[in-house]
C-alpha cells in the first residue's frame, strides 16, 4: 500500500494541484489548531486550579479530635478527646494495607528566634513520612528523616516565609534556630505556592518535640494517605471505618458529629475531578465538532477532486486499474493531506502555546500545554478522519464506469 | 481470437429502450486488421465498448482468446482489460500531468511490473513509435499526432492480445492520420490483432477487412486489398 509508486502518485497529484491541496489542508489544520488550543487552555485552567487547591496528596485523610457533643458510655458531653501515639499504632495495626503513609502531627504555637529576629510560628512535629502525605516541596536541604525521629535529633525544617522573616539574605541551612529556649539546627527549607500561610510552619521530629513538652505522647492530628489503588468508594469507606473504630476506642457516641473530624480529600477531589472531566469533555466535544466541519471540508474537496479526475480515473480503469487501486489512490491522498496538515496545525498550536504559556502564567492559569497522549490521539483521529473523508469519494471514484468517464470531455 | 455470437445490447432512455445492437455475429482471427465502419448511431462504438469490456452485453456470448467474457465483476474486468486489451482513443486520453514515458508505463504499473522494468519497457515502446526523445515531455508539449503515437505505445506496452482503436484518426489532419495508420499497419504486420472503428473510408481501406454496421446489424463483412499508408507519408 505504501510503495514508492503510490507516494509518487500522491506527490504528483499534490504538486499539480497546489491550491486545491492547500485549501483542503487548511481546513484540517485550522480545526486541529483550534482543538489543540482549546485543550491546552483547558489544561492551563486545570493546572491553575490544582495550584490553588494546595499541595496535599489527593489521597490524604486527616483525622483531628475535638470535644464530644453527646453523653455516651457513662461520660458527660463536652469531654475533650486527645489522641496519643498509641492511636497511630492502633490505626497501623487495624488498617494494614489500607493506608500508604501515616504520620502523627503534634502542633504547638511557639516563638522562634534567630539572632535578633523573632516570630510566632506553628510547629508541627511529624515523622519522616509527612512530605509524602502533604507534598511539601523542599527548596533547600532535606526534610526530617527516620533517623532524626529515632534519635530525637534537634532539627527543624522551616518554610520560605520564615526564611524571609528571620534570615533575610542569609542562608538558613545549618544555622541554629531558638525555639522555647532550645537551639534547633535548620536542615532544610520548603516552599509552597498556594499562599495559604503554610510557609509559616516549622516542621520538627515528633519525638524531639514530645520530649520537649514534658515527654507527652499527645498528638493533635493523624494524617495518612490511603492505598492509591482505592477508588473513591473504597476511600470513603476507609475514612468511615476509621471514624467508627476511633469512636469506639474513645467511647464516643456513634451519632456524635463533632468529636472527631475525618477529612477525606477524596471527596473534594472527586468534585474537582468531575469538574475537570466536564471541562475536558466539553473541550473535546467542541473540538470534535470543529474537526467534523474540517472533515466535511475535506470530503467536499475530495468529491470535487474525484469529479475533476473522472476522466483520468476512467483512463486508469481502461488501462486495467482495479476498483481497489482507485480507492487506494483517492484514500491515500486524502489521508496524506489530512495527516500532514493536521500535524502542521498541531505543531503550530503547540508552538504558540509553548511561547505564550509563560506570558499567560497567573494564579488561575498555568502551563497550558498538550501532553503527548493527546498528540498521539489527535494524530490517530486525523488519520481516521482522512480515511472517513476520503472513503465515500473514493468509493464513488471506484464506481465510475470507464465508458462514461471517457465520453465526458 | 474474438468470437461474438448473437450479441444484443439496448440502452434504457427513460421509459423507452433503445435497441442498439440487434444480433451481431462476428469473429476475428489472430493477426487481423479489421475496420468497423458505420454512420453515427450504427452501434459501432457500442460494439467496441463491449469488445473492450467497458460495457456489458445483454444477450449473446463473447469469447476472447478462448475465455468467455461474462458476468465480470469490476476487478475481473480490470484484470482482463489489462491482460487482453489495449485501447487507442479518438481524444488520446493521456493523463495530462504525466510525462509520455509515465503514460506508457501506466498499464504496466497496474500489472505490478517493477519500476525499472516498467521504465525500460515504456521506453522501448516509445522508441517503436519514434518518440524516444520525447519521453520526458508532458502531453501538452506534444502535437496531436505525437499524442496518438504515445497512446499507441501505451496500448501496446501491456502486450495485449487485441488492440482496440476508436476513431484513432478522428482528431487528426489527414497527413498525421496516415502516419498513425502507417504505425498501426506496422504493428499489425508484426502479428498483432487490431480493430479500428472509423467512419472514414480511406482509413478503412488501410485495413485488411471491413465490417459495415447499420442500425445495429452487420450489413457487410468483406476482406479488402490493403492500402499501405506509407505511400502517403
Amino acid at each position: 500500500m505504501f510503495s514508492r509508486d503510490n507516494w509518487q502518485e500522491i506527490f504528483h497529484s499534490i504538486k499539480n494541484n497546489k491550491m486545491r491541496t492547500f485549501l483542503t489542508g487548511f481546513s484540517v489544520a485550522w480545526a486541529i489548531f483550534l482543538m489543540v488550543l482549546m485543550l491546552a487552555s483547558a489544561n492551563g485552567l486545570v493546572n491553575g486550579f490544582d495550584d490553588q487547591m494546595g499541595d496535599s496528596a489527593s489521597n490524604a485523610i486527616t483525622i483531628s479530635s475535638r470535644r464530644t457533643s453527646k453523653a455516651f458510655g457513662g461520660f458527660e458531653a463536652g469531654r475533650r478527646i486527645q489522641f496519643t501515639n498509641d492511636d497511630i499504632e492502633f490505626i497501623k495495626q487495624s488498617f494494614k494495607g489500607d493506608f500508604e503513609y501515616i504520620t502523627p502531627v503534634f502542633s504547638k504555637g511557639a516563638t522562634a528566634r534567630y539572632k535578633r529576629e523573632t516570630g510566632a510560628y506553628q510547629i508541627n512535629a511529624v515523622n519522616a513520612q509527612m512530605p509524602l502525605i502533604s507534598e511539601i516541596e523542599m527548596q533547600d536541604g532535606r526534610f526530617i528523616n527516620q533517623n532524626d525521629v529515632i534519635k530525637n535529633e534537634k532539627v527543624v525544617v522551616i518554610g520560605a516565609k520564615i526564611v524571609t522573616d528571620l534570615f533575610k539574605e542569609e542562608n538558613p541551612i545549618g544555622k541554629m534556630l531558638e525555639i522555647r529556649g532550645l537551639p534547633y539546627k535548620i536542615i532544610g527549607t520548603y516552599g509552597d505556592n498556594s499562599g495559604t500561610g503554610a510557609e509559616n510552619t516549622i516542621y520538627a521530629p515528633i519525638t524531639t518535640f514530645q520530649r520537649n513538652y514534658s515527654n507527652t505522647s499527645d498528638i493533635n492530628q493523624i494524617q495518612l494517605t490511603y492505598n492509591p489503588k482505592f477508588n473513591l468508594e473504597e476511600a470513603i469507606n476507609l475514612s468511615n471505618k476509621i471514624a467508627i473504630l476511633l469512636k469506639r476506642r474513645y467511647s464516643i457516641s456513634p451519632d456524635d458529629q463533632s468529636a472527631l473530624r475525618v477529612d477525606n480529600r477524596a471527596e473534594a477531589f472527586s468534585d474537582i475531578g468531575q469538574f475537570k472531566n466536564v471541562l475536558f469533555g466539553i473541550t473535546i466535544v467542541i473540538g470534535m465538532l470543529i474537526l467534523i466541519s474540517g472533515i466535511v471540508g475535506i470530503g467536499n474537496i475530495m468529491v470535487y477532486i474525484v469529479k475533476e479526475r473522472t476522466k483520468e480515473i476512467g483512463i486508469r480503469k481502461a488501462l486495467g486499474a482495479k476498483p481497489i487501486d482507485i480507492i487506494e489512490l483517492v484514500l491515500l491522498e486524502s489521508v496524506f493531506i489530512t495527516a500532514i496538515s493536521g500535524v502542521g496545525g498541531l505543531l503550530i498550536a503547540s508552538g504558540i502555546m509553548g511561547a505564550l504559556g509563560p506570558l499567560l502564567d497567573s494564579p488561575g492559569f498555568r502551563d497550558p500545554s498538550v501532553n503527548t497522549n493527546i498528540m498521539v490521539i489527535v494524530t490517530i483521529i486525523l488519520i481516521v478522519s482522512g480515511i472517513v473523508a476520503g472513503l465515500l469519494p473514493s468509493i464513488k471514484a471506484a464506481r465510475i464506469k470507464p465508458i462514461e468517464a471517457l465520453s465526458s470531455n | 481470437m474474438i468470437e461474438i455470437k448473437n450479441l444484443h445490447k439496448s440502452y434504457k432512455m427513460g421509459s423507452n429502450s433503445l435497441h442498439v445492437l440487434k444480433g451481431i455475429n462476428f469473429s476475428v482471427e489472430e493477426g487481423e486488421l479489421v475496420a468497423i465502419m458505420g454512420s453515427s448511431g450504427s452501434g459501432k462504438s457500442t460494439l467496441l465498448n463491449i469488445l473492450g469490456m467497458l460495457d456489458e452485453l445483454d444477450e449473446g456470448s463473447y469469447t476472447l482468446d478462448g475465455v468467455p467474457i461474462k458476468n465480470l465483476n469490476e476487478t475481473k474486468a480490470a484484470l482482463y482489460r489489462n491482460k487482453f486489451l489495449g485501447f487507442i482513443f479518438q481524444s488520446f486520453n493521456l493523463i495530462n500531468y504525466k510525462s509520455a514515458v509515465e503514460n506508457v508505463a501506466l498499464p504496466l504499473y497496474y500489472q505490478k511490473v517493477g519500476r525499472k522494468e516498467r521504465q525500460e519497457k515504456a521506453l522501448k515502446y516509445l522508441e517503436q513509435v519514434g518518440l524516444k526523445e520525447w519521453a520526458t515531455h508532458l502531453p501538452s508539449e506534444l502535437s496531436g499526432g505525437q499524442k496518438q503515437r504515445v497512446a499507441i505505445a501505451r496500448a501496446m506496452a501491456a502486450e495485449p492480445k487485441v488492440l482496440l482503436a476508436d476513431e484513432p484518426t478522428g482528431a487528426l489532419d489527414s497527413k498525421t492520420s496516415y502516419e498513425v495508420m502507417d504505425l498501426i499497419q506496422k504493428i499489425n504486420d508484426a502479428g498483432n490483432t487490431i480493430l479500428v472503428v472509423t467512419h472514414e473510408p480511406d482509413i478503412a481501406d488501410m485495413c485488411k477487412r471491413i465490417v459495415h454496421l447499420k442500425d445495429g446489424v452487420i450489413v457487410e463483412d468483406k476482406k479488402v486489398e490493403q492500402v499501405r499508408a506509407a505511400q502517403y507519408v
